[in-house]
Order: structure tokens, then sequence, then C-alpha cells
């Protein structure tokens, strides 16, 4: 085995990657050569650099995907390519999700099932009111009911008493000048999926000259739990950085949010409209920071107002 | 060496894996989040190694285990299930970079009214090393690997990336990638040789 091509094996070999008896030529080759050898100190050299530039997951960062993955999940995101379902099958699986325990219980449940047949088949045969939205905007599309049943209560008289909770789904759509859909929008800002919330404020952060979208803004970037969420509030009240309500919540922000990225953002729409508040703001921040760069930026920020960085 | 994590992961849970993967076809939620956190965690890693960007990662991690959600019906278990996940994984990257190489885009770079700051610095511990003089050198390495991995091309740092970094076999990141062994040995030797080119004067 000549220079040349043990020099190709070399990566290969600190990799394992050979097979035995191609690991024992390159040793043979190794071993008597000293140029080879060097090579192959400078690839394990290059190896421990690489293993170095080895990044740890930030903290959080796995628990917000796991959570931003469960919300698009639980809020329905669609399962594609599923075979089409009939409506048999469907009622079926219907019956066994809302009284599949019942079943496992060994309850008398004829009674339960004739029950159930009557009120689906009534459900199916009612006719669904459509949505009219009143700015006339085209908004009704398709509305689904989702029933959850509470409790089923067999009675002495051979009834059955069936609590059920009902949610309505319906889709509408509409232009973002639809004061409707602005509405919901305000409302989709609030909700516990978090998904819901990013696409939301995205959307209203383009509005944020609306009295009522400033504050819904302001309200994710004071407490929304998702650093996306707050991050696109922040987005959106870039046009508003003079405010003072939105100076009081930047302020809040930057002493107080546990993301660097938003408090390095919570600087910036700070520095962008400059008053005599911010010295001790920045001054505090400075103090608390424990982040680098975010502590850099407030400094340098310090230092353009000519003040002092340091609280004497 | 980089350990065999997410391979190790795959085979040590492999009859448990199963069952979730048959319950969680059935409709079974909890059985799909259990199977997610089987395999997670180095998915997540894959991702902010590759793409050096906390917010790019966490779209690569919604996006590859959304894609699993809606098309684990077709899993037929005739690879490793890992070997499937990572398929999805590596071509949503594999677009990533790709899209990156066009736009010529620095990933690690944020611009701000102040100008770029690398918003890697942001989520890195405060560097605790007292001698500037090593400091110094520990940056230009950084940046010096920084700019080999620049130069590899996305295929050659995927495998790169897997073989280093996640300890995968070469056969099995052939699989994935849809190539040979001998296709993926080759894009490791290129990678590594045009990776110590660089770095040259520094090992």
């Amino acid at each position: 085995m000549n220079c040349d091509s043990v020099s190709k094996l070399i990566p290969l070999y600190y990799y394992g990657e050979l097979t035995p008896e191609e690991e024992d030529r390159v040793e043979v080759h190794l071993h008597e050569c000293a140029g080879c050898a060097r090579e192959m100190d400078r690839q394990r050299a290059a190896a421990a650099a690489f293993d170095r530039r080895r990044l740890e997951i930030p903290p959080r960062l796995l628990e917000d995907c796991r959570a931003d993955l469960m919300a698009a999940v639980e809020g329905g995101a669609p399962l594609l390519n599923r075979p089409e379902k009939g409506p048999w099958t469907l009622f079926l699986e219907a019956m066994h999700a809302t009284f599949g325990g019942a079943i496992r219980m060994r309850q008398p449940v004829g009674a339960v099932a004739l029950v159930a047949i009557g009120f689906f088949a009534a459900r199916l045969t009612s006719s669904i009111p459509s949505f009219q939205s009143s700015s006339g905007s085209n908004a009704p599309l398709t509305e689904d009911v989702f029933s959850t049943v509470r409790s089923v209560q067999p009675e002495s008289s051979g009834h059955v008493q069936i609590a059920f909770d009902e949610t309505r789904r319906r889709v509408v759509s509409g232009s973002m000048d639809d004061e409707n859909i602005r509405r919901l929008l305000l409302t989709a800002a609030h909700e516990d999926n978090t998904a819901v919330r990013v696409e939301s404020v995205d959307l209203l952060k383009a509005q944020s000259g609306s009295l009522e979208v400033r504050d819904a803004l302001l309200n994710a970037l004071a407490h929304d739990s998702n650093p996306g969420v707050r991050l696109k509030a922040l987005e959106g009240l870039k046009p508003l950085a003079g405010d003072p309500e939105v100076r009081k919540t930047l302020a809040q922000v930057l002493l107080s949010d546990d993301n660097p990225m938003v408090r390095m953002q919570a600087v910036d729409l700070l520095v962008a409209h400059r008053d005599d508040s911010m010295v001790g703001i920045l001054q505090n921040a400075v103090q608390k920071e424990d982040n680098s760069a975010v502590r850099l930026k407030c400094e340098k920020a310090l230092k353009e107002l000519n003040a002092s960085i340091g609280i004497f | 060496m980089a350990q065999n994590a997410g391979g190790a992961v795959g085979a040590r849970l492999s009859p448990q894996v199963d069952s979730l993967i048959r319950a969680a076809q059935r409709g079974d939620q909890d059985a799909f989040e259990c199977l997610v956190r089987a395999y997670d965690q180095s998915v997540l890693r894959l991702a902010m190694n590759l793409l050096r960007s906390p917010e790019d990662a966490r779209d690569v991690y919604q996006e590859a285990f959304l894609r699993v959600y809606r098309n684990l019906h077709t899993f037929r278990f005739d690879c490793s299930f890992h070997t499937w996940l990572y398929r999805i994984v590596t071509n949503i990257c594999l677009d990533q970079l790709r899209k990156r190489k066009v736009r010529k885009e620095e990933a690690a770079v944020v611009d701000t009214a102040e100008g770029p700051i690398d918003r890697l610095e942001s989520f890195e511990e405060d560097a605790a090393e007292s001698d500037p003089e090593r400091t110094m050198l520990n940056r230009q390495l950084k940046q010096k690997i920084e700019d080999a991995l620049g130069d590899l091309t996305p295929r050659e740092r995927m495998v790169f990336e897997l073989r280093h970094y996640q300890g995968l076999r070469l056969r099995m990141i052939g699989e994935m990638l849809g190539t040979t062994e001998e296709a993926a040995k080759n894009c490791l030797f290129r990678a590594t040789q045009k990776m110590r080119n660089v770095l040259g004067d520094f090992l």
C-alpha cells in the first residue's frame, strides 16, 4: 500500500469504516511511514476541533418544539393521504370512541346504543344553519359539530340521560379589513394552541395602527409563554416604538423576559426612539443581564447616550 | 469519537418502538407523543448543528414530525423507523441548506439595527476563558471551521454531520440519503479533505 492510497483511507480509518483487512494494511503502513502517521495525527486534531463546534440545544427549545408540535397535532393537523372513510365506518368509530368505556365496563348498553343511534340520526338529518357574517363578507364555507359525552345515566324508567358538550367548528374567510375577521384574530391571539397564536399575532402585526391590535400585541409580548409569539408581537410593535405604553412594556420585557432574543429585540426597539427614562432602564438591564450579547448591546446604547454604564 | 446516539436509541427501543408505531397508526395520540420523544432530541440536535439557528431548527422539527404524523400510516416496517424518520428529516434539512446556498445566507448571523450579530452567541455560555490570546485563537479556529463547513456541498455537509456528530454508519447514511455506501464514503472523504485543507495551520 503506498502513501497515496493510504491518505485516501485515513478519514475512513478514523471513522472505523474500513474492512478489517483494509484496516490492517493501513496500520502496517502508518507504523512504517512517518509522513502518513502525521496525516493521521492531523485527522485526529481536525476531529477534535470539530467536536468543539458541537452545539448544545438551547434550554427550553426542545420543550417549546414539543409544545408547538402537540398543539399543531391537537389543533387538528390534517392526516393527509388517509383512505376516505365511509359514513358507516365513521359512525362505528364515533360509537367506539364515545361508548368504548361503557362497553368495557360490561354495563347493559343496548338502550344506550339505541339512544345513540337516535341521537346521531337526528344529528345527520338536522339542517345546520349557515353562518352569516354581519358585514356581509363571503364568510361561511363549512362547519362541523363535535360532541363530547360527559356522562351516561340509566334511569329507572328505562330511559337514558346523556350529558354532552357540543363544539361547532366553522370556517370563515375574509380580508384583514373585515372587522369580523379581525375580531376572530384578536380572540385567536389568546388561544391555547401555540401555532394558532403565532399565526394570529403574525397577521395582526400588520394592523398595529388600531388601538385594539396594539393592546393585543402588548399583551402577547408581556404574557405569552411562547418566545416565537413574543418575537412576532415585537415585530408588530416596531412602528409604535415611540408610544409610551409600548415603551413601558418594552422596559418590562427587557428586565424580565427569560429569552435573550426577545430581550435583544426589546433593546433595539427602545433605542430606536430615545428618551430620558431609557438611561435608568438600560443601566438596570446591564446590572441584571446575564447574557453577554444583550449586556453589550445595552452598554453600547448607554455609551451612545453619553450615559454611564453603572449605577452610582 | 461521536457516539451512535440516534441509532442506539432506535436499536434499544425497537420492540417498544414497533408497538408505539402500531398504536400511533391506530390514532393513539399518546403513543405518537412517546414516539416523538424517543427520537426528537437527536432530530433537533441534527437540525441545530446543521443550520446553526434555533429558529430554523424549530421549523425543521415541526415540519418533520408533522410529516411523520400525517404519513405514519404509510410506514410498512420494511426499514427501521429511525431510517424512515431520518429520510424525512435529512430531506427537509437538505432543502434548507440548498436554499441558503442560493441566497448565500449566513445562518448564524442576524441583522439588527446595530449591524450583524452572531445569534448563537446569545445561546452559548459566556466564554469563561481568562487567557485573551487563547480566546482569540479559539475564535479564529471557530471561524475557520465555519468557513470550512461553508465550502461543503449540502450533501457533503449532511454526510459529515451524520457521521461525525450523530455517529451513524455510512451504510445507514447511504440508505437514508437514497444512495450507496460507496457514494457516502466518497462524500465523507471529500468533506474531510476540504475541511482539513481550510483548517491548514491550525492542525
